[in-house]
């Protein structure tokens, strides 16, 4: 672990941080409450919560500074069109064009990210790139293959919507 | 009385409609930019009362433009309210060193943001 200002974190206290800029930027602009899942849970959510069916976002924040990395968040096309209507106070989410889509769930990452590198560092100055949000081919999910237990992701519910996420540096 | 000019330099839609948003409908008239080099061009075509810029954005981010502003004869007094993600210090210290007048962190809370711009403009 390299953050100048943080040498005593573990990764785990790392992704305590990220799960806590999590809870604070959608509680605070979103008003809505993220639930860590339980073992299993997160894999109910996403085979049966409401969201069969439905392509994956993964959207990404590559920040530079003392240490450099990046943040990524993995969520249902479904939870990317709810954040963002929320956030705009639209009515119905049944129109919302990709290009929306991606840029509200971009915004989104990027103030996960900033959050979260700010509860690091008092004195580092980060740079973030723009974000990117990709989606993830037909079919996909975070079920299959089985993930690394050590990939480092954080499994959430969001509204029961699952979304994941992680810092890697 | 002519509507004060408020230019929005964001490279997110959504921030740009959130801004937008936030200000009191009817009272200002906006103008947009979607990076750092379009919003020094377009406060020189527009010459805005007030800038709100966005630090992250492609070609010229928000520091850069703060500063190419500051350097601008037209817009060298324009009050300039910088939005970033991050609140450490350090990253508001460097807002300042680049000649913004004050600073807001996403989200943004509209309250604050229209408390400083009413202030900002003498309103």
């Amino acid at each position: 672990m390299s953050f100048a200002k943080s040498p005593a974190l573990a990764p785990t206290e790392l992704s305590d941080a990220l799960q806590t800029a999590l809870i604070a930027v959608s509680e605070n602009a979103y008003f809505v409450f993220v639930e860590p899942c339980e073992p299993g849970q997160f894999d109910e959510l996403a085979r049966n919560g409401g969201v069969p069916h439905q392509p994956w976002l993964r959207a990404t924040v590559d920040f530079a500074g003392e240490s450099s990395g990046s943040v990524e968040i993995l969520l249902p096309e479904k939870l990317g069109s709810w954040l963002v209507t929320s956030l705009l106070g639209m009515e119905s989410d049944d129109a919302l064009p990709s290009s929306q889509l991606y840029d509200g769930v971009a915004e989104f990452t990027n103030m996960v990210c900033g959050a979260w590198l700010s509860t690091l560092s008092e004195e580092t100055l980060f740079t973030l790139k723009s974000p990117r949000v990709v989606a993830m081919p037909a079919g996909w999910t975070p079920l299959e293959p089985p993930q690394e237990p050590d990939a480092g992701w954080r499994q959430v519910s969001l509204n029961e919507m699952p979304m994941q996420i992680r810092a890697l540096w | 009385m002519a509507r004060k000019k408020i230019l929005l330099a964001d490279d997110s839609t959504t921030a740009l409609t959130m801004g937008q948003a936030v200000l009191p409908k009817g009272v200002y008239d906006v103008v947009v930019a979607r990076d750092g080099r379009a919003a020094v061009q377009v406060a020189l075509d527009e010459a805005p009362d007030l800038i709100i810029l966005d630090v992250v954005m492609p070609h010229m981010d928000g520091f850069e433009a703060c500063r190419a502003l500051r350097s601008l004869e037209s817009t060298r007094t324009t009050p300039i309210i910088m939005v970033t993600t991050r609140g450490e210090p350090r990253n508001i210290e460097m807002g300042y060193e680049a000649g913004c007048s004050d600073y807001v962190t996403k989200p943004i809370n509209g309250t604050e943001l229209v408390s400083k711009v009413r202030d900002l403009l003498g309103e």
